[in-house]
């Protein structure tokens, strides 16, 4: 049992961890086929494990349906939004429109899945709204520079801030543009770059503790 | 008695905001201020004039990988750089790696290439939708047609005028990714970087300030942020849209967050000194 | 290593000589008796290009001071033994020299004294074998007139086995890797400090509170992929999570957004539940698959939070737009909530809707922090030298760049450059 559930798949990340991994310094054409066969493999299991999900997500929500447990009535909606696109989907074969003609998959895309997505994107920004306002108050002096940074990029943002940044600070002869430039390719890029550079020896040294099976907890333990 | 009523201006329900915004974002909809940005932001100066440089009948990968949710953002962005690739008579091949954006790519170009009256098969194609964004990639870099040999209605894309000459990245002079997804870093680490192949994106405002690093190591050759992008570029290739259109709501919206946030600072400090 | 200066004289004094037996009367030049004749352009070297997968060929020749700026050269390649000439490449007589070629200074010797010009055959002529010969030839043209054309040129392509170019990745590589089995072969010979990290002391708390308030614990493990090392570092830590909530007799419910994700996620609280002594607790539906869709993901998550109002959750993972959605509908709930991403846009959310964050390497050293495997924490002690290694090498690179472009050495700032490119 422990060498199909440890040793086997412990050799398997190894040996292809490591091919994988010279890939990136070997040009020849065997690398190069190499490559894109386990590119092709890992577009098949993810195919495959869609299936996985699928039937996960039904069997979770016809229990539910079944058992009549708290919040059923959600899981209904599950049924019927499949069928509302699966439905159309197979009578327009799949395609969203017909010469200029939108079909009835285009429909459900346009008039239900559109609005609903963008529904949901769209709460953010009233999210972001209350977020800031709770969060950019002066508190100590690092609070009082992120002010500043902040009400910097919102004027510089848009046109309007634009016009009250020349209306009140344009006798300073700065550009609202240009401090923004500045904030954002200066102190913003070396926060970002610092943070970027952590996590990339981070990945490294996962990876490594990956490929030499000594992170193995996503096998399971021992 | 004012101190309650600083602290309660302090401690407001969520929902007063919410309000506040849709009343803005309304009005601003309605009744239009008509404002336009004076100042062009640096990175989509150099998106514009990356594309505007590259010779006549070049190909160019346009990915399009935002779906509805993002579309308000993106699709003006989407509109304004296929117009501008059509203006100077770039082929364009589009791919896209997220379901959701197949069908917003049918509707938009179904009305941009006519207006350039620019055929389907001669001087674009539209490529089937991709799961594994990554090993489609990998497969374009030695041959494109591993992975698209069959455009999205199952046409071999082989015998395509578009595509005549095109093998690989070596023959692709531009990637352009529009995406509110994480496809964008991984066009700058695995194309990018690893082939030489120039790229620019469209990414969503939110997103923007991530970017810094890779347009100072020219990494992108440019950058197009949320709305406020797409209006420069429309105002770059001379063709207001949606992107103009939007920028008035998005202006209030900018100044109602700052206003925002001076009154509660205004508050705490008249409740900490008074 | 293209260190061809001996090979390259010896080739410019035999094509001189060709030139000579050129210059005399061919068959062929019959036929171009009209028009006025053209000088030979000696010295053209065409060979394969090093450290790719083959397809392109290199061609190489020295400047010519008496270039004017009308002059530009054309380089053809054929297939055929005679005639079927394809125009390759076509540039003015000032570009590409062989300092353009993007290769560092050990693996290429190129100078601004000679052209060198990369062709890719592929272009041209579609699939290649390693082996296959090609032919080509340079004009030189002054404002489009043919002054100067070379004699014919055979090469080859072949696919070469190792990129050379990227020796000082190589380097790095393996040196990081003798730091990590050095860290990881003395790990358990002496104990190894971790600084606090408050988010992981608080899970503890977390699901104790979930416990007392016969709650559930949400775990999120974001919109990322098995690829992604963020994504796996959050499963190393569901690990953990699960047993505690095995061993407290609570519940945990993790709605996930990518299937193969969900079926990781399922053997590794299966594991969790059978380290705890607990394996009957262990239910199909803790783990759950949502959508693959970003915003239907983020809807649903924030509807079953908002109605079944947890104890904790815990966003861990990779997250895009979606992690203020979360975080704030989380927050509204009243749960304890500690985040941990190493996507630095959404950090910001998580800071000001989470009671915890773990930044970025934070998230990948959680396995170890929590496990407390002294192997685990001890390859925690490479990634510290990773960093040393990069802030030394800022600092140096930054005095020496300034340094060398104060003193105008340019040779010496573009060495160091090279050195930290990648390529």
């Amino acid at each position: 049992m422990k060498l199909i559930k440890k040793t086997i798949p412990l050799a398997i990340v190894f040996v292809f961890g490591i091919l994988t991994l010279l890939t990136y310094y070997v040009p020849h054409k065997h690398s190069v086929d190499f490559l894109e066969t386990m590119n092709k493999w890992e577009n098949i299991v993810t195919a495959f494990a869609f299936f996985l999900g699928l039937i996960s997500l039904f069997y979770a929500h016809s229990t539910k349906i079944s058992r009549k447990a708290d919040g059923w009535g959600y899981s209904l909606f599950v049924f019927v939004g499949f069928l509302a696109i699966i439905i159309p989907a197979y009578i327009s074969k799949g395609k969203n429109m017909n010469g200029a003609e939108l079909t009835w998959m285009g429909w459900a895309f346009q008039y239900i899945y559109n609005p609903l997505s963008a529904t949901m994107f769209a709460v953010l920004a009233f999210y972001i709204v209350s977020t800031a306002y709770k969060s950019f108050r002066i508190k100590s002096l690092q609070a009082f520079v992120l002010f500043v940074a902040a009400m910097f990029l919102i004027l510089g943002n848009v046109p309007l801030g634009q016009i009250i940044w020349d209306k009140m600070l344009g006798w300073t002869g700065y550009n609202i543009s240009q401090v923004v430039d500045w904030i954002m390719h200066v102190p913003a890029v070396a926060g970002k770059r610092g943070i970027m550079i952590g996590i990339s020896i981070g990945a490294v040294v996962t990876a490594l503790k990956i490929i030499f099976g000594i992170e193995r907890q996503y096998l399971g333990k021992d | 008695m004012l101190k309650d009523k600083l602290n309660a201006v302090l401690k407001i329900d969520r929902r007063w905001i919410f309000l506040a915004l849709t009343v803005v974002l309304f009005g601003a909809i309605i009744h239009p201020l008509g404002l336009l940005s004076k100042n062009i932001a640096r990175d989509t100066q150099n998106a514009y004039e990356f594309m505007d440089k590259i010779p006549a009948g070049s190909f160019i990968l346009l990915d399009l990988d935002y779906d509805p949710s993002t579309a308000p953002e993106l699709s003006p962005q989407a509109m304004a750089v296929a117009r501008h690739a059509f203006r100077n008579n770039l082929r364009v091949g589009v791919v896209t790696y997220s379901a959701g954006a197949t069908g917003l790519i049918e509707q938009l170009f179904a009305v941009v290439p006519g207006e350039f009256k620019k055929e389907y098969g001669k001087d674009y194609v539209i490529l089937p939708y991709q799961p594994n964004a990554v090993a489609v990639m990998t497969q374009m870099a030695s041959d494109l047609y591993g992975i698209y040999d069959k455009d999205k209605d199952g046409k071999d894309t082989r015998s395509m005028p578009v595509m005549k000459g095109i093998q690989n990245y070596k023959n692709i002079s531009l990637v352009v990714c529009i995406a509110g997804t994480s496809i964008t870093d991984i066009w700058v680490a695995y194309v990018g970087d690893k082939y030489n192949v120039p790229f620019i994106a469209g990414v969503t405002a939110i997103s923007q300030p991530g970017y810094g690093p890779y347009l100072q190591k020219k990494q992108m050759r440019g950058l197009l942020g949320g709305m406020k992008g797409a209006a420069e570029y429309e105002h770059l290739i001379k063709t207001p849209g949606k992107g103009s259109s939007g920028i008035d709501a998005l202006s209030l919206a900018h100044v109602m967050v700052a206003a925002l946030i001076i009154v509660s600072n205004i508050a705490m400090v008249i409740l900490k000194y008074l | 290593m293209i260190k061809h200066k001996v090979f390259l004289t010896l080739f410019l004094s035999l094509s001189a000589v060709c030139g000579l037996f050129a210059a005399k009367p061919a068959p062929a030049a019959k036929k171009a008796a009209s028009l006025p004749p053209a000088a030979v352009l000696g010295g053209v070297t065409a060979a394969d290009m090093p450290y790719d997968v083959g397809g392109a060929v290199l061609l190489r020749w020295a400047v010519n001071p008496s270039d004017t700026p009308a002059t530009t050269y054309t380089v053809y390649a054929s297939s055929l033994q005679a005639g079927g000439w394809v125009e390759a490449e076509s540039f003015a007589s000032t570009a590409k020299t062989g300092k353009d070629i993007d290769l560092p200074f050990w693996a290429w010797d190129g100078s601004a004294s000679e052209h060198a010009v990369k062709i890719e055959l592929t272009n041209f002529f579609g699939e290649i074998k390693d082996g296959d010969v090609f032919h080509f030839k340079v004009a030189a043209l002054e404002n489009g007139k043919l002054v100067a054309e070379s004699l014919p040129l055979d090469a080859s392509t072949t696919s070469n086995w190792f990129r050379l170019d990227r020796l000082n990745n190589v380097v790095m590589l393996l040196l990081v890797t003798i730091v990590f089995f050095w860290a990881v072969s003395h790990a358990k010979r002496k104990g190894l400090f971790i600084r606090r990290i408050a988010g992981l002391d608080a899970i503890d708390e977390a699901i104790g509170r979930a416990t007392e308030m016969g709650k559930p614990i949400y775990y999120v493990p974001g919109i990322g992929d098995m690829t992604m090392v963020s994504t796996i570092a959050s499963t190393f830590i569901l690990g953990e999570v699960a047993k505690k909530v095995a061993q407290y007799d609570t519940t945990i419910k993790v709605p996930h957004y990518n299937p193969v994700v969900m079926t990781v996620s399922k053997e590794v609280v299966k594991q969790a539940f059978l380290e705890a002594g607990r394996p009957d607790s262990f239910r199909e539906d803790i783990n759950q698959f949502i959508s693959s869709d970003q915003f239907s993901y983020a809807a649903s998550v924030d509807g079953m939070i908002s109605r079944e109002k947890p104890a904790a959750c815990f966003f861990m993972g990779y997250f895009m737009a979606e992690s203020l959605l979360l975080a704030e509908v989380g927050a509204t709930t009243g749960a304890i909530q500690i985040a941990g991403t190493d996507s630095e846009s959404q950090l910001p959310f998580f800071f000001t809707a989470c009671d915890y964050t773990l930044i970025g390497e934070e998230l990948y050293a959680a396995g170890a922090y929590l496990s407390k495997d002294p192997m685990l924490q001890s390859a925690l002690k490479a990634q510290d030298f990773g960093k040393l290694v990069v802030m030394i090498s800022v600092a140096l690179g930054v005095i020496l760049t300034a340094v060398g472009a104060l003193m105008k050495w340019g040779a010496f700032t573009q060495t160091i450059a090279d050195l930290f490119k990648a390529y």
